[in-house]
């Protein structure tokens, strides 16, 4: 015999610990007198460091100040942040003039605004985007940053970014407005949808070529003034040292370490030194060897711009990184993809470019931001050889007269600010991880 | 035996290669620098009073001050000058290859470096010397005193060796507790970890102003070692090292002389004295012998005043100065006690 009840039973509510923070607390953290004590402890413990942090770096610390002396005259104990907000400039923009500096931030903003429709799913063209940005923005940026007179050649690049420039940006308004690509668009707009492909390209080169010519003219007219690369320091070096390190080591990082699988005898012994040489030495090294030993070589007063030689080791010696890291992943391809690309017909670089290397990359994303923090953080050893990169501004507080001795304070700015840096780079390494392996999914 | 012949050879060859490359390009360093149209002086990672950087990013101290002098004697444009800061390591190197024009950055002028490193070390700019600090309620009043004493002391240099010379001398048992870099080791002195902190005496007064309560601590008297400190350029170019040795002197002269940034115009067209108007220009022909411009001398001081005000500036009280006192130091003028003396301008 069942008893069944019409009525239903009233929903009871969730458990108290399940609902309610105090219930929550008493669950986890005051469960038993032990983990009531171990709770007590560790909130001490907490306090006792957050209270000292608090108090020394913002209750007792001095914002304002003329100098160091200032600081202790308000308070013995707590930071003297002045002499931090007094070097800003120098911390973000080294030795720059401090009336061009709308240049570095202008090419960043540049960089930022160039990158934004890859990120936007609305706008197509996506790979001529991003080749557009490898082509172009260096020279432009480059120009920016340095400045003097253009050569023809720079004239034509500079001009020839602009328009890349231009083009990327209506691409991306269309995309946005009208969820279609630029050339789409502008054949509608034209009423020449309907013509063949043919004219349909020579109307768009004819365009592109009326658009360069008009920028051309106009860029002519106006030059900026010469930086010379001696002036460029703090976080601004560190990023174009690092920019230029990231951007060219992950390509010779893959060309090293396809050369190093290679079946052909000459390329694999030449890739394989190569990497075993660069990795075998310390970075602070192949820099002395780079800035002090190389001009020795050089016939006398042949003198490389210190920049260049620092960047080109930077380069040199991170490639050797990627090509391992590519290589790790490369040999986690299973065989079964080569056999299969080859009976489907391609050709060498079809396999690497159009099979393995998607597949493989996918795989080294981790470890591929993980080699760029690295080497982010490791561009701060140019310090060491003079030049004034983030770290040399940050210790060079302690030595200005004003803030003598002022060392903690600098030091604990530059560690948050590459925190930031480093744990956003990180982070969005993983949503590209969790993006490009939505397939993966098992 | 073959092979080591064979390998000499190989090695005497290539010697002769490159010292062939250095005679071939015979240039002087004054033609190299006026080609290039500006001067190339090295300093080190930046040092309170000597060479360090502003808010603003400009480089400042006594020995840029050397710098913009040769700068200005040789352009008349104390700006036409790019300071290089070069590691500690490297500095020797950075002048011999031929990157630097000129090291002027607290080098302590030894025997061995003037003889042995291929550079010539010139007239010394500042005269240091290493000394202590100690904390007033320690109750130590002399160096002597600090028998089993804990030292805190900037390691790689000449001050650690000098610490354990003074030390065995003297057999007062120091222990060295050394560091890297300067503020690490005055914090761990002012935390407690060690009994006194030497430097150089200039340095040691320059950080003692920034401790938290600088009456708290003292400078003790003695002086452990001879530091002169002097501007250096390669070995063989002599035209080169007058030009640098002279800018010098003309600081130092100007100061005997009472010249200085404000009233150089002045002396210099209503002054009667011969030894005035012959190193401003307005007579003579002092300049010939250097290879540079009749009035590189006025060119100095216009661009960066004497010897005094120069000091004053960076290293005395003024604005970015240091605070050491001048007066009755070996850096005073010669007529004052002190060793700043020139030859003649004549």
């Amino acid at each position: 015999m069942a008893i069944i009840t019409k009525q239903k039973t009233a929903d009871r509510p969730a458990p108290l610990s399940e609902t309610s923070v105090l219930g929550w607390l008493q669950k986890n953290l005051f469960s038993s007198v032990f983990n009531t004590v171990l709770t007590l402890i560790t909130i001490f413990i907490i306090y006792l460091t957050l209270s000292g942090v608090v108090v020394w770096g913002y209750l007792d610390a001095t914002f304002v100040a003329d100098k160091r002396r200032e600081c202790y005259d308000n308070s013995l104990t707590g930071a003297c942040w002045a002499g931090v907000i007094a070097w800003l400039d120098n911390i973000f923009y080294g030795r720059y003039p401090r009336e061009e500096i709308w240049r570095i931030d202008f090419g960043g903003l540049l960089l930022v605004l160039w990158m934004l429709p890859l990120w936007l799913a609305r706008v197509k063209g996506k790979i001529l985007i991003g080749a557009s940005v490898i082509i172009f923005y260096p020279f432009l940026a480059g120009y920016m940053f340095t400045g003097g007179d253009k050569g023809w050649f720079m004239q034509f690049m500079v001009a020839g970014a602009i328009t890349a420039f231009i083009i990327n940006m209506t691409n991306m308004l269309v995309g946005l407005l009208k969820n279609t690509s630029l050339d789409v668009f502008l054949m509608q707009l034209f009423g020449q949808a309907d013509a063949g492909d043919k004219t349909q390209r020579n109307i768009l080169l004819a365009m592109v070529a009326a658009l360069f010519v008009v920028v051309f003219l106009w860029q002519a007219s106006w030059n900026v003034t010469e930086v010379v690369w001696t002036k460029w320091g703090g976080l601004f070096l560190t990023l174009v040292i690092s920019g230029i390190g990231i951007a060219s080591s992950l390509p010779l990082g893959i060309f090293l370490a396809l050369g190093r699988r290679s079946k052909l005898p000459v390329v694999r012994v030449l890739s394989t030194g190569f990497i075993e040489v660069f990795r075998s030495v310390p970075l602070i090294t192949v820099l002395f060897m780079a800035t002090t030993m190389f001009p020795l070589f050089m016939p006398e007063g042949f003198v490389l711009n210190k920049l260049v030689q620092v960047i080109i080791a930077v380069i040199l010696f991170n490639a050797c990184y990627m090509a391992e890291i590519v290589r790790a992943g490369l040999q986690a391809i299973p065989k079964g993809q080569f056999e299969g690309a080859h009976t489907i017909g391609l050709g060498y670089w079809g396999t690497m470019g159009l099979i393995i290397m998607p597949q493989a990359l996918k795989h080294m994303i981790p470890n591929i931001v993980g080699n760029i923090i690295g080497l982010l953080k490791d561009t701060t050893l140019v310090s060491i050889i003079g030049l004034f990169d983030i770290l040399g501004m940050l210790r060079s507080i302690s030595k200005d007269v004003p803030w003598v001795g002022l060392h903690k304070e600098p030091l604990i700015f530059g560690a948050v600010l590459f925190f930031i840096i480093c744990f956003s780079m990180s982070k969005y390494s993983r949503h590209l991880e969790v993006k490009l392996s939505a397939g993966d999914k098992h | 035996m073959k092979l080591k012949s064979k390998l000499m050879t190989v090695t005497a060859a290539a010697a002769i290669l490159f010292s062939g490359a250095t005679i071939a390009s015979a240039e002087t360093t004054l033609e190299t620098v006026q080609a290039r149209g500006h001067l190339r002086c090295q300093v080190g990672p930046p040092s309170p009073g000597f060479y360090n950087l502003d808010s603003a990013g400009a480089w400042y101290g006594i020995d840029v001050a050397i710098c913009e002098s040769v700068a200005a004697a040789i352009f008349g444009d104390k700006t036409k000058l790019e300071i290089q800061s070069v590691s500690s390591q490297q500095r020797f190197t950075a002048l011999a290859n031929g990157d630097s024009d000129l090291l002027s950055r607290t080098a302590t002028w030894t025997m061995s470096r003037d003889t042995q490193l291929g550079i010539d070390f010139l007239q010394p700019n500042f005269y240091d010397g290493q000394g202590f600090t100690v904390r007033k309620d320690s109750g130590i009043t002399s160096a002597l005193e600090l028998k089993g004493a804990k030292v805190c002391v900037t390691t790689g240099t000449t001050t650690e060796l000098n610490l354990t010379d003074f030390s065995r001398q003297n057999d007062l048992n120091i222990s060295n507790v050394t560091f890297e870099d300067f503020n690490v080791r005055d914090d761990t002195y002012l935390n407690g970890g060690c009994d006194a902190v030497t430097a150089d005496k200039s340095a040691l007064a320059g950080n003692l102003a920034n401790f938290p309560v600088p009456a708290d601590h003292l400078i003790l008297p003695e002086t452990l070692s001879k530091e002169p400190l002097a501007p250096a350029v390669r070995h063989g170019d002599n035209q080169w090292a007058d030009i640098v040795r002279w800018s010098v002197y003309a600081l130092i002269n100007a100061e005997e002389l009472g010249i200085t940034q404000a009233n150089v115009d002045d002396m210099r067209s209503t002054s009667k004295d011969p030894n005035v108007l012959r190193m401003l220009g307005a007579e003579g022909d002092l300049n010939t012998g250097l290879g540079l411009d009749k009035d590189w001398a006025y060119n100095i001081i216009k661009a960066v005043g004497n010897y005094g005000e120069i000091y004053e500036a960076y290293i005395g009280g003024g604005e970015q100065g240091i605070g050491i006192n001048r007066a009755g130091s070996l850096n005073a003028l010669w007529t004052d006690g002190g060793l700043m003396y020139s030859p003649p301008m004549r």
